[in-house]
């Protein structure tokens, strides 16, 4: 019941000197420094494709061309779509799972700490270089995130910005192989003696599945690109169908990559739930194994319903598409409804993790309920390429990740600090979010379903204008939402209150060390006889809660 | 959500209807899931609030349960599916001759309606806003190209739309069922002045499309090509 | 079989299945196909070399923290004790290095010469040789060092996961700093 007073053994010396202040983070290798070198970069890149988003919100906020010209806001909304899904979404998880994975399984590091290094080193270098594309002539890519071709091609949008963001966003997709690879190994190789595959905690599980997605997905990413900056700079003719070329075969590539790429973001973010719910509720997981079925089944469906983003061109089967992509409301509700399992006759703690992960279900619900709408062809027809579509996927992407990375923010950053972040600041953060949010997108869904299509720059129908406004004034609010979440950051890095080592009674290994972790993470390691080390190790000695009795011999209480 | 009901526009052509039925389907589903989800939901944050400090009854899971709620969502999936190929069926049907025979051209950034088997013609520009005239009632078969990226066809008030892509042929029916004029919008990003990518379709009588027709005939032979 | 491998294969098996239910209801469109098969071969691979791996042992896998641990003269623990000595105690966690950080800086210099020229491409390449390089060489220094305390060498010299029979012997002068 107290917080953990686990009779730790002091820390030893390091055995090396550690170079102190910038140099120690640009050597480290160190996968919890890398893990907030990610969060880190991956926020500022959030920050900057926040402030883009607000500036497409000024200039849809009425009819007409006011803040900027055509090129400019096609640039603009290109770069937040690449900034937001290529740049940050799967980084920040990426940066979690770097700092969290070894703690929770029990292990000192990542399987090959230096490669790990050189994953996130890639990725800020790929960050850079689509970044600099900026400052080039010509300016930044106009040509929507996906990048179809042949409107990306030599023939239809020169300059060199956009070559630099093939350029980045490959070595971004080398830095995420390199990173998966990594990952994907420690979870399989590195887990402390009695952490079995299902033993594991379900946020470990997310990143795992996340990892595999990674593998399989980011090659075709880096071959649409080959191919598409070939066309390019060599000549060569893909998707030129005067020259045998085929428009569509960018289509396919590109999803192949893209479907699963939603739920590369998406599952470590279900993870952070799995692991936020059940402390606040202080009851165990509501059907741990069916949680990992269901994450295998969203990856695999994944796999294969590329074609619903391609179900306008004409060119897909749809019945095969469709059903597929219809199935895989049933491992999510899966993971609803085990969440709710969760919380029935729990003990439950609104803290502002919970909170957040409350407000996921709810904005997650939405977004995956207007999901099977767009998996139906007919539907499909109607709002595909509209607001509808893009209200949808930021119900999940906006919805999904940013609620669930807030919940891991609130829920780790004592471990990764040592000290609370503000409960009084997290419920104005949650309650301006929970409000801009709504207010933004919401209002997309009825304006997409008249028929506004996306990245427009300008729209001549008048009643357009009023669901626009409020989007925009919800933007903003949630711009708020924002700075109060780094008011809160800045405040209690410096003031916060002191965590202890398991300010929440927490379930995973992670708790069990001290906060922030010494660099070799444990100094000592409980046994692991179920999915709940860190319960286990708390109600030790208690025959009901921890059934399994700890050998005297080697208990360290009494050795 | 139930908001959104009564903001699907009501189809204008017979296509259309059917997508505007299954989307009511989607939508009290839709409607009743999300209602029960979020009310266990709130429920049980408001019924099980942390009173003490008791722990509670430390419950793993419950495989029956756990079955129950992935068949139901099995079940409804499955339900969809048939509605949703009915519906499309209906949408995609291209059975039987079509009435009129248009061949509609995406370039950057404009449309050009052709009107097979006569020299009617009409082509747009982005300052110029380029009318696709057809009549009532009739089956309406559009052959939908592109000059050089991909764009799309979209009028709102059909609920459909079909991407015109370069080196393929889209085929798709329209018929329309009320006379007056809607607007229609390129949806797929086709480069810079792809929101003004604008074109109306203006559906008229029989005979005021015959008359149209004629005079656009000879006003194409003249070599005008009206706009 | 492991779950480790399990995992593999069951991802192997969607992949395989999907792609040839695919190709016959798509009528035989290639590109989905050959992608999901792919999608098929790859963790399939990965998988079975896993099992062949677990044969070749004996069929039991030994985690990286057991072998750190009889690296360590600690008999592997099963059931599991509460004790787990930490991995730089063992010296096993590798030194700050500057070198990844040089090797990226070469990707990215190489990547974006293929834009602006021969002569960036050559510098990444430059860049980035020299970097594994050191890379390789820190590496080695530390294997040999060991970054070991003399008291937790491993009982028999074959079992530890470096394997070196020379003790401690001179790494030579290093490349690069
Ligand atoms: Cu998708
Ligand atoms: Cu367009």
């Amino acid at each position: 019941m107290a917080t953990t007073e686990l009779p730790l053994p002091a820390l030893p010396e390091a055995h090396h000197e550690e170079p102190g202040g910038i140099v120690d983070y640009l050597t480290t290798v160190d996968h919890k420094k890398i893990g907030i070198l990610y969060i880190f970069t991956a926020f500022a890149v959030f920050l900057a494709g926040g402030v883009l988003a607000l500036v497409v919100r000024w200039e849809l906020a009425s009819p007409g061309l006011q803040a900027m010209g055509e090129n400019t806001y096609n640039q603009v909304f290109t770069m937040h779509g690449t900034l937001m899904i290529f740049l940050f979404a799967a980084q920040v998880t990426t940066g979690l799972g770097n700092y969290l994975v070894p703690l929770q399984i029990g292990a000192a590091d990542v399987a090959f700490p230096r490669a790990n290094a050189m994953s996130y080193w890639l990725y800020l270098f790929g960050v850079l270089i689509v970044v600099s594309s900026f400052f080039v002539a010509g300016g930044p890519a106009a040509v929507a995130w996906t990048a179809y071709a042949p409107l990306s091609t030599r023939e239809y949008f020169q300059g060199t910005g956009m070559d630099l963001w093939i350029i980045g966003l490959a070595v971004v997709g080398v830095a995420g192989i390199l990173g998966a690879v990594n990952l994907v190994t420690t979870i399989f190789r590195m887990r402390m003696p009695g952490m079995t595959m299902f033993r594991m905690p379900l946020f470990t599980w997310g990143v795992l599945v996340n990892q595999l997605l990674i593998l399989f997905a980011f090659p075709a990413l880096t071959v649409v690109f080959a191919l598409l900056f070939l066309e390019r700079n060599f000549g060569a003719q893909f998707f030129d169908p005067t020259y045998g070329g085929s428009p569509i075969l960018f289509q396919h590539i590109f999803w192949f990559f893209g479907h699963p790429e939603v739920y590369i973001i998406i599952l470590p973010i279900f993870g952070i739930i799995n692991e936020v719910i059940p402390v606040f509720s202080r009851k165990p997981l509501f059907g741990y194994r069916a949680m990992v079925f269901a994450f295998f089944g969203i990856a695999a469906l994944s796999f294969g319903v590329w074609a619903h983003h391609m179900f306008a061109t004409g060119l897909v089967y749809l019945p095969y598409f469709s059903i597929m992509s219809l199935l895989i409301a049933v491992p999510t509700g899966i993971k609803v409804f085990n969440w709710i399992g969760t919380m029935w006759r729990g003990s439950i703690t609104l803290s502002t993790a919970m909170l957040m992960s409350l407000g996921f279900i709810v904005v997650f619900l939405i977004g995956g309920i207007t999901g099977i709408f767009l998996a139906s062809p007919p539907i499909d027809f109607a709002v595909n390429d509209t607001y509808y579509v893009v209200a949808h996927f930021h119900y999940i992407m906006v919805g999904g990740l940013l609620y669930g990375m807030f919940a891991g923010f609130y829920f780790w950053f004592p471990k990764f600090t040592g000290r609370l972040l503000s409960e009084r600041l997290g419920r104005w953060h949650f309650a301006t979010f929970f409000i801009g949010f709504n207010l933004t997108f919401f209002f997309q869904f009825l304006v997409g379903l008249d028929g506004m299509p996306r990245r427009i720059a300008d729209y001549e129908i008048e009643r357009w204008t009023s669901a626009n406004v409020l989007s925009t004034v919800g933007a903003f609010l949630t711009g708020v939402s924002v700075l109060i979440f780094i008011w809160n950051f800045w405040v209690s890095i410096r003031r916060g209150k002191r965590a202890g080592d398991d300010p929440w009674e927490g379930n995973s290994l992670e708790w069990v060390t001290s906060s922030p972790p010494p660099s070799h993470n444990f100094h000592h390691l409980p046994e692991v006889h179920s999915e709940r080390p860190a319960f286990d190790y708390r109600h030790r000695g208690d025959p009901e809660l921890a059934p399994v009795k700890t050998d005297p011999e080697r208990d360290p209480d009494r050795g | 959500m139930l908001v959104a009901a009564g903001c699907t526009p009501q189809s204008v052509t017979e296509e259309g209807r059917a997508v505007y039925g299954l989307y009511n389907l989607f939508l009290y589903i839709a409607a009743v899931v999300f209602v029960v989800v979020s009310g266990l939901v709130i429920w049980s944050v408001i019924r099980y609030r942390r009173r003490d400090d008791e722990l509670p009854k430390q419950t793993h899971g419950n495989n029956r349960l756990e079955l129950t709620w992935t068949l139901i969502p099995t079940v409804i999936v499955l339900v969809l599916f048939v509605f949703t190929m009915q519906a499309q069926n209906k949408v995609l049907d291209q059975s039987g001759d079509a009435d009129v025979n248009i061949t509609a051209t995406a370039f950057q950034w404009s449309w050009r309606f052709a009107y097979e088997g006569t020299g009617a013609e009409v082509v747009g520009s982005p300052e110029s806003i380029p009318e696709m005239v057809v009549p009532v009632g009739q089956t309406i078969r559009v052959k939908l190209l592109s000059a050089d990226v991909v764009h799309s066809f979209y009028v709102p008030q059909t609920l459909f739309k079909r991407q015109a892509i370069p080196g393929t042929e889209n085929l798709f029916d329209l018929t329309f069922e009320k006379t007056g004029l809607f607007h229609g919008q390129c949806t797929q990003f086709c480069g810079l002045q792809h929101p003004d990518m604008v074109f109306r379709v203006r559906v008229v009588s029989q005979g005021e499309y015959q008359s149209w027709l004629a005079a656009e005939t000879r006003r194409g032979a003249a070599g005008q090509p009206g706009t | 079989m492991t779950d480790e491998a399990g995992v593999l294969l069951r991802v192997s098996g969607f992949g395989i299945v999907a792609g040839v239910i695919y190709w016959f209801v798509s009528d035989f469109e290639a590109l989905g196909a050959i992608s999901l098969l792919l999608l098929g071969f790859g963790p399939g691979f990965a998988g079975l070399i896993l099992i062949q791996e677990q044969r070749h042992r004996g069929g039991t896998r030994e985690s990286r923290a057991d072998a750190m641990r009889r690296f360590a003269g600690i008999p592997p623990q099963d059931p599991p004790g509460p004790k787990d000595l930490a991995a730089e105690d063992l010296g096993v966690l590798p030194l700050p290095t500057i070198w990844p950080l040089a090797a990226s800086m070469g990707v990215a210099v190489l990547f974006t010469g293929l834009i602006y020229g021969l002569w960036l491409v050559i510098l990444g390449l430059g860049l980035l040789v020299y970097a594994t390089w050191g890379w390789l060489a820190a590496v080695n220094r530390e294997n040999r060092y060991g970054r070991l305390q003399a008291d937790t060498e491993a009982p028999s010299p074959q079992s530890g996961p470096t394997s070196d029979p020379r003790p401690y012997p001179d790494p030579g002068p290093p490349s690069g700093p």
